[in-house]
């Protein structure tokens, strides 16, 4: 951890602190949810490393999808990371929102969670476990180092694709684009 | 002199302030049995939400923050701080009055934001300011008919001279008042009910995301250091310590010693409301108003009564 | 500038306005404008100036006397200036409306008439503008039919009740002493026995107290405030209320005399103390009151009753000090309430009427002049420093407290934040939130409804900043009626026991704001969004149906409905009741049959022959 070394503070203050200071909205999907009270309390303390459940995505800055995706909680999670300021990074926990999962047939669910919004990084698993959240945790870091987390960028350049899946699910959304076309520009 | 204070107050409060949310979070999760977060975490929180690209609900959701910010500040100004207090003109009343500054331009703020749950926060903010003004207007004019001042200056002033006043019998009740009040000023549990986050989504906060979190962060810490400094003053004497401190008054160590003593006098109080924070469930809004219109006004009119016959 | 020339052209004024009416309805307006504009010019050349001039016309006797000092002034510049600006307000407010030539008649004829009372050196001429006041003040207030001429009735029986206790008054002042004259009866009254100075002090208090709102005798104002067209509301809750101050400081500090008032009764129970505690229980209870209210101008009227009381706290204690914070509170809630009521009524002409606070939201982006207002106003209400009723406010804690009558104090200090409370949802429910839909293409306020706003909402900031201002004017009063001068400096107030400066609170006010703005700035632009992009756990937000501000302070109402009824008013409609009941029975003694009324004199003759053969009395 190079929380403590001053140095880097002063050159890029602003990575530094999207690094230690990751805001969570722990988006209640699924059943991977049973997981996150036992990571932010005493047994595993996600404080230590400045990772805190806040109450809006207004507030956050990592999106942490736990557990299968059903098609009517997804226009929530798209809802919700649109909402989010930038930079977002967002991390898929559990099998379920990679390909499906146990629900690989599900006349309602989605499979891939990253054909809706960016996915900076999965946890695999049917259930990880709590220390997985904090391995994922450390490797959004060094993603955020390399600026290689950089789902929300992607977003922005492929809104169209993004947008166009969204529609193909839904048919019309209740929302307007989040970005227009000179915003790309 | 005045220049000095003008410029170091603010800066002391933010700095203390800081320091005081860093402190509580891992006094918490001490008490959670849990290592916690570094003491400098909202440092690290506050650099990350300036750097965050937020959004914008209208002019008002903007200035109303600034105008809460500026008034938090402001207030610091009026408020001793050990031997140095820059502004004293107006008194007890004037920070009284200041100190709607803050919620109000947040009240502004959020309500622009046109959320609901902003709206909720809000509405519990004033009643819970409805609910702790009660005792402590009764505290403030017990203190302030005791003494038979409306500054401030001049009640620390007196205090060091004649003790202080928490130790003094008439005031004794009202001292105990205004502690039984002091988790509701601060905000912090079992009064948490404004900002409860499991609830209503922070309350005001809810649409608050980058700069204006940092900024909201920023006053919530101001505001518990005003919380607590009027306390400090109104009851534990300010910077004096048993006339240790006498025979310097006035010289510069004098007023670097005052500010050091008032500073840890703070942070005992706030240790002890944190522990107060770690152990209570949160009330809900009706019943933190029956408590505070009980016991703590109770106390605080039998105080004032009290004041008013020994005089 | 002659005093009697202001009376012609107000008086004349008014009914010239209602002629040209006929003629033209655009010179009708500019009329009426110019009229009003005229009395501010008047006056403001009488500034300074001290005269008296009687007038004899053969009325028993007695002369009708004119006259001028600084108390007088004081009152009347403040009248004229609201006046004028609320019938420019009134322009667009009363187009296309009917009988608009009758409402301007009586408009100017209100203030015309409380020119009249302010600026009348004997009680006689008092009496008779005030009759007229309260005569125009009633119709006005029915003027919109419905439940106006229920809320007019109410008015007018309650203000009738006034004026026959001082008329009382003036007889038996009429029979001791052989004169009305205002100067000559304050060097006359003084000398007079306790119990018959206390006698005074009631019967006229009982006057002044209906009109200022009093706490037993309140009953009158929330309808009248809430019923009457919103521009005359501003008149009627700035200045026509508060002739009410005019009276209690005349009949107090002029006529008995400061000396004379301050010791009458004994401990507890003297005069101005009961009147400081009935004052600090008009300021509790109706604040309190206004938090449940849901109707915008009734929210404003309680608030109108509960300020009244800070006035009578103030001026209750005869101290130069808590005087002065009782006559400038006097100004400053004419400025801010008129403030208030005017951009109510802006959203009222904008939205058809409406003034629910349930149904109306989001206005801030449609009409920011009339937020900006109402911003300011309610800022002046609570006393947030920097606007002009904090001034007021702390010169008449500071009173309180240094007297020794901390539970006084206490009462107007819990007042401020009930204040809080309801004047924040006042504000929430009509400016901030959620946009209706069917509000989407509302326009702007007409100018003529801007200006007043802007005029009021400047005077709200520069009497906040700059309180040295009025307060100079204040002070010659305070000395006029015999206390001692005040320290008073441009920018507050200095004392032996704690100074008010407001320019260091702004000058700090100011540099932070401007620091934390620039910090502000420096951040990432905030891009602005929709409020239909906004935080609902992830879902879309329901257009339309989206308004969640009913029962904003639902756990208080829950807790205090049962305890915050306006009981006088039940126990007053209870007689009212009781009354009719009485009358109908009498009623059916006129039975219509010649053959009961032959009865009648028959049974009378009887009784009469009767009494004649016991006792022989005739």
């Amino acid at each position: 951890m190079d929380r403590n070394q001053l140095k880097k503070w002063f050159e890029s203050p602003a990575k530094m602190g999207h690094k230690y200071s990751l805001h969570v909205v722990y988006f209640c999907t699924g059943c991977g949810i049973i997981e996150i009270p036992p990571s932010i309390t005493a047994r595993w303390d996600a404080e230590r490393f400045g990772v805190i459940p806040v109450a809006t995505p207004r507030q956050a800055n990592l999106f942490l999808i736990t557990g299968y995706v059903s098609v009517k909680t997804l226009k929530a999670v798209i809802r919700t990371y649109e909402q989010m300021p930038e930079p977002k990074f967002t991390v898929g926990f559990g099998s379920c929102p990679i390909n499906g999962g146990m629900y690989w047939d599900s006349y309602n669910t989605i499979k891939h969670l990253d054909k809706y919004i960016p996915i900076d990084g999965w946890i695999a698993g049917c259930m990880p476990r709590p220390e997985a959240i904090f391995i994922a945790v450390t490797h959004l870091w060094t993603l955020i180092d390399k600026e290689m987390a950089d789902g929300y960028k992607k977003y922005k350049e492929n809104y169209r694709y993004y947008r166009a899946n969204q529609e193909q699910l839904y048919g019309k959304l209740d929302w307007p684009p989040l970005f227009s076309e000179e915003d790309k520009k | 002199m005045q220049i000095w204070g003008i410029i170091l107050s603010p800066l002391l409060a933010l700095v203390v302030g800081i320091f005081f949310l860093g402190l509580s979070r891992k006094i918490m999760a001490r008490i959670h049995w849990r290592y916690g977060p570094p003491i400098t975490q909202p440092v690290i929180d506050i650099i990350k939400l300036f750097s965050q690209k937020s959004i914008s609900h209208g002019t008002i959701f903007d200035l109303g923050l600034i105008l809460s910010l500026a008034g938090s500040f402001v207030v610091i100004l009026f408020l001793p701080l050990g031997q140095m207090c820059p502004l004293s003109s107006g008194g007890l009343l004037a920070i009284l009055y200041l100190m709607l500054l803050a919620p109000l331009g947040i009240a502004l703020s959020s309500g622009e934001a046109a959320n609901p749950n902003s709206s909720i926060g809000i509405s519990r903010k004033f009643l819970l300011a409805l609910g702790y003004e009660v005792p402590l207007l009764f505290i403030l004019l017990a203190v302030m008919t005791h003494y038979n001042t409306i500054s401030l200056v001049e009640i620390v002033r007196i205090q060091s001279t004649t003790g202080w006043s928490f130790g003094s019998l008439p005031l004794l009740l009202s001292g105990i008042a205004y502690f039984l009040i002091l988790p509701a000023i601060l905000g912090i549990r079992p009064f948490e009910i404004a900002g409860a986050g499991q609830e209503i989504s922070s309350g005001a906060n809810a649409e608050f995301g980058g700069k204006f979190l940092a900024f909201s962060t920023i006053q919530h810490a101001l505001h518990e250091f005003i919380g607590i400094s009027l306390f400090v003053n109104l009851f534990l004497g300010g910077w004096s310590l048993f006339g240790i401190l006498e025979p310097i008054t006035n010289t510069v160590w004098g007023v670097i010693l005052g500010i050091i003593v008032f500073l840890i006098k703070m942070l005992i109080v706030f240790i002890l409301g944190l522990f107060i924070n770690a152990v209570f469930p949160r009330f809900r809004i009706e019943q933190a108003i029956k408590y505070l219109w009980k016991w703590p006004t109770l106390f605080a009119f039998i105080g004032l009564i009290v004041v008013v016959l020994v005089k | 500038m002659s005093l009697e020339l202001l009376i012609i052209v107000a008086f004349g004024g008014a009914f010239l306005t209602y002629f040209l009416g006929k003629i033209s309805s655009k010179l009708r307006n500019s009329f009426a404008v110019l009229n009003a504009l005229a009395l501010v010019v008047i006056i403001a050349c009488l500034y300074g100036q001290t005269m008296e001039k009687s007038f004899y016309f053969g009325f028993f006797s007695l002369p009708l006397i004119l006259r001028n000092n600084v108390l007088s002034w004081f009152f009347a510049i403040a009248i004229s200036v609201l006046g004028a600006l609320s019938v420019i307000f009134s322009l667009s407010y009363m187009r296309n409306r009917e009988r608009t030539d009758f409402y301007y008649l009586m408009m100017l004829l209100v203030n015309a008439a409380m020119l009249g009372i302010v600026f009348s050196g004997d009680l006689i001429s008092f009496f008779i503008f005030w009759e007229i006041m309260s005569w125009s003040t009633c119709i006005l207030i029915s003027y919109n039919r419905g439940p106006a001429l229920a809320a007019g009735m109410k008015y007018i029986i309650m203000s009738i009740i006034g004026s026959m206790a001082m008329l009382v008054g003036m007889l038996s002042l009429y029979t001791t002493y052989g004169t009305l004259n205002i100067a000559t009866l304050s060097t006359l009254v003084a000398s007079s026995s306790h119990g018959y100075l206390l006698f005074l002090l009631i019967i006229f208090g009982i006057t002044f107290g209906i009109k200022n709102a009093v706490m037993p005798l309140h009953t009158w104002l929330p309808d009248a405030y809430a019923e009457a067209p919103s521009p005359f509301t501003a008149v009627l809750s700035g200045m026509l209320t508060r002739m009410g101050i005019y009276g209690f400081l005349l009949i107090m500090y002029v006529i008995v005399g400061a000396g004379a008032t301050l010791h009458l009764g004994h401990g507890f129970f003297t005069f101005n103390n009961i009147l400081a505690w009935l004052g600090a229980i008009t300021i509790v209870i109706p604040t309190f009151i206004a938090m449940l209210q849901n109707d915008a101008k009734k929210l404003l009227a309680w608030h109108g009753i509960g300020q009244g009381g800070y006035m009578i706290l103030g001026i209750a204690f005869g101290t130069s000090l808590g005087m002065a914070g009782g006559i400038f509170h006097t100004l400053n809630h004419a400025i801010y309430i008129s403030l208030l009521f005017m951009s109510v009524a802006a959203i009222q002409y904008r939205t058809g009427g409406v003034r629910d606070l349930n149904s109306l939201g989001g206005l801030i982006k449609k009409m920011p002049i009339a937020f900006i207002g109402g911003l300011l106003g309610i800022c002046g209400l609570i006393g947030i420093p920097l606007t002009n009723g904090f001034v007021s406010k702390w010169l008449i804690y500071k009173t309180l407290i240094l007297n020794g009558a901390p539970f006084l104090a206490f009462a107007a200090l819990i007042g401020t934040w009930g204040t809080i409370l309801s004047v924040y949802k006042f504000l929430h429910n009509i400016f901030l939130g959620q946009l209706p839909e069917k509000y989407k293409n509302i326009q702007k306020s007409p100018f003529s409804m801007r200006l007043p706003i802007i005029v009021l909402s400047f005077a709200i900031l520069l009497f906040g900043i700059l309180p040295g201002i009025p307060l100079k004017v204040i002070n010659a009063i305070d000395v006029s009626l015999g206390f001692k001068s005040l320290n008073v400096t441009l920018w507050g107030i200095a004392s032996d026991s704690g100074t008010l400066n407001t320019i260091n609170i702004f000058a700090v006010v100011l540099v932070f704001g401007v620091i934390i703005w620039l910090l502000f700035k420096a951040g990432r632009k905030a891009p602005k969004v929709d409020q239909y992009d906004n935080y609902a756990a992830g879902a879309a937000i329901p257009k339309g149906k989206y308004h969640y501000t009913v029962d904003y302070y639902n756990p208080f109402y829950r807790m205090a409905t049962p305890y915050l009824k306006d009981f006088v008013d039940v126990f007053y409609m209870k007689i009212a009741k009781w009354t009719q009941n009485l009358c109908n029975t009498v009623r059916r003694i006129y039975t219509g049959y010649v053959g009961n009324y032959v009865m009648y004199i028959v049974l009378f003759m009887a009784f009469l022959i009767l009494i004649q053969l016991k006792w022989s009395v005739f």
